[in-house]
């Protein structure tokens, strides 16, 4: 019995506790953040600011990562499947995993690693600064002023930087297939249209939305909980990093899953 | 006198330390109260306490006979924190604001003022703190003294009934100290009611009405300006004394 009570007071199941404390406050601040958006006063402005500052301040890292996912993608599977003689199979393979997995999985983890960080450095620093506190002395809240803003602007903009990503991709697919493997344009966007179905593409925009409500989640929470000065500040923008990151790659294979339920394969 | 604010056995511990065990003052309208106390004896704390950034283990902090340690309701806290305000140590101005937005930060929360209205209580606001013109500045191009006093002016600008002052005059030379003490006389003049937290025993003498003193866990002191100076208790005299004083004093 001894034994039993040791283990149970032990670190591990100490550190397994402290867990699924810090998980049931992320719900709870989720839940905040909801309750503040559908209740006054509401900040429409500074929505607005922060969709131009995430949203079009990730434009060009997006464009990039779209192009090259596209041209990579693209190159590979073509040159692998020309041996089988499975060339024309390139623009449905390449646009349906661009569609559904590859835009919003790479778009997500790096606009994970620039806003993320971004929230997490920038409300940490006003955290350890006192500027959060005089939010609230001023008879604010911070979660109102500074979180559901990024929230929101980040569930807008993933979605929108996604589709611009897929969009980049497959266009990079087709230089390729139009260059390297001679198929002619009209060709592949025919067999793109065919095979992407607009639940394919839906699926991706959703599962973008959702990476991003983790992405401004976890770096806003971080943010919020910031101490120890400027190498607080340091350790949260990694902490967001790392553990968005995490967090996307294993909701994704859930949303996958229930996707595939819902829409068949 | 009529007391507006009243703390009654606050207590307060971090973990294990244990930094307010049981503090009772109360402040009266129209006064200054000087709150002096050692490194890490909880005075801040007990600013933030008052305000609601802390929250305390157990006691109450009675603002006109009500309650307000407790309230969780956003918009009753927003109306207290609209009659109380805070001035930062730092100044805690919003960095990616100017001075203007600063400043006009509360009054666009929590007045009607139109956009003029509101220009003109700047403008008016800055001129009592001596820096007019510099409304579109950034804090970063301020001074520190500069930027305690715009926060000052960020908390005044409602008018509240009380303003808490954490260390105003910390880091400052004597010249802005001497600035910032004027204002905050000005500000008592007009009928603000306040406490100061500070470690400058000078400014504490020409602003305060009444001394308090913290000390483990506790108000060890608590009497008007003259019973402080002339008070030869040791443990007081540590701070009522100038520098170099207390050992020929103790002699």
């Amino acid at each position: 019995m001894k034994e039993i009570t040791k283990s149970i007071d032990g670190p591990e199941t100490r550190a397994i506790v402290d867990r699924l404390y810090e998980v049931g406050r992320l719900v709870f601040f989720f839940a905040t953040i909801l309750k503040c958006t559908f209740s006054r006063p509401f900040y429409f402005m500074r929505l607005v600011d922060q969709i131009r500052a995430l949203g079009l301040g990730s434009l060009s890292i997006t464009v990039v990562i779209g192009l090259t996912m596209g041209l990579v993608m693209t190159l590979n599977f073509g040159y692998g499947l020309v041996k089988f003689g499975g060339v024309l199979y390139v623009p449905a393979v390449v646009s349906l995993s661009l569609a559904r997995e590859m835009a919003p999985i790479f778009t997500s983890l790096l606009v994970a690693g620039r806003i993320g960080s971004g929230m997490a450095a920038e409300i940490g620093s006003m955290n350890v600064t006192q500027q959060v506190d005089a939010i609230r002395a001023l008879g604010t809240n911070p979660i109102r002023i500074l979180v559901v803003p990024r929230f929101w602007s980040a569930v807008i903009s993933l979605p929108l930087l996604t589709s611009l990503s897929c969009f980049l991709g497959i266009l990079g697919g087709m230089v390729v297939c139009q260059n390297e493997f001679g198929m002619p344009a009209g060709f592949y966007i025919n067999k793109v249209l065919d095979t992407v179905k607009i639940h394919d593409f839906l699926s991706g925009l959703v599962k973008s939305g959702i990476f991003g409500a983790i992405i401004a989640i976890v770096g806003c929470w971080r943010g919020l909980s910031t101490i120890g000065g400027t190498r607080g500040v340091g350790e949260s923008t990694t902490w967001v990093v790392v553990t968005s990151s995490i967090a996307i790659l294993i909701t994704d294979f859930f949303i996958s899953k229930i996707f595939l339920l819902i829409w068949g394969h | 006198m009529q007391t507006i604010l009243e703390l009654n056995n606050i207590h307060k511990a971090f973990g294990e330390k244990r930094i307010h065990q049981g503090i009772n003052f109360s402040l009266h309208k129209g006064e200054s109260l000087g709150l002096l106390g050692g490194s890490g004896t909880g005075k801040s704390v007990l600013l933030r306490t008052i305000i609601g950034l802390e929250r305390a283990d157990s006691g109450e902090v009675l603002y006109h006979n009500k309650p307000i340690t407790r309230i969780k309701n956003e918009v009753e806290l927003a109306k207290i924190r609209t009659q109380i305000s805070y001035s930062f140590q730092s100044g805690a101005l919003f960095d990616s604001l100017n001075v203007f937005d600063n400043i006009a930060y509360p009054l666009l929360e929590h007045s009607k003022l139109s956009f003029k209205e509101v220009q003109a209580k700047v403008a008016d606001v800055l001129k009592l703190i001596d820096l007019e013109g510099i409304e579109s500045l950034m804090p970063s191009d301020l001074s520190g003294g500069m930027q305690k006093r715009v926060g000052m002016a960020r908390a005044m600008v409602l008018d509240p009934e009380i303003i808490l002052y954490d260390e105003p005059t910390a880091g400052l030379d004597p010249a802005n100290i001497e600035n910032v003490i004027d204002l905050m006389l000005k500000l008592k003049d007009m009928g603000q009611s306040s406490i100061l937290v500070t470690h400058d025993i000078p400014s504490a003498i020409r602003f305060c009405d009444r001394i308090l003193i913290l000390k483990d866990g506790k108000i060890y002191f608590n009497g008007t300006v003259n019973e402080f100076t002339e008070s030869t208790d040791p443990n007081i005299l540590k701070f009522s004394l100038p520098q170099g004083k207390e050992a020929t004093h103790a002699s």
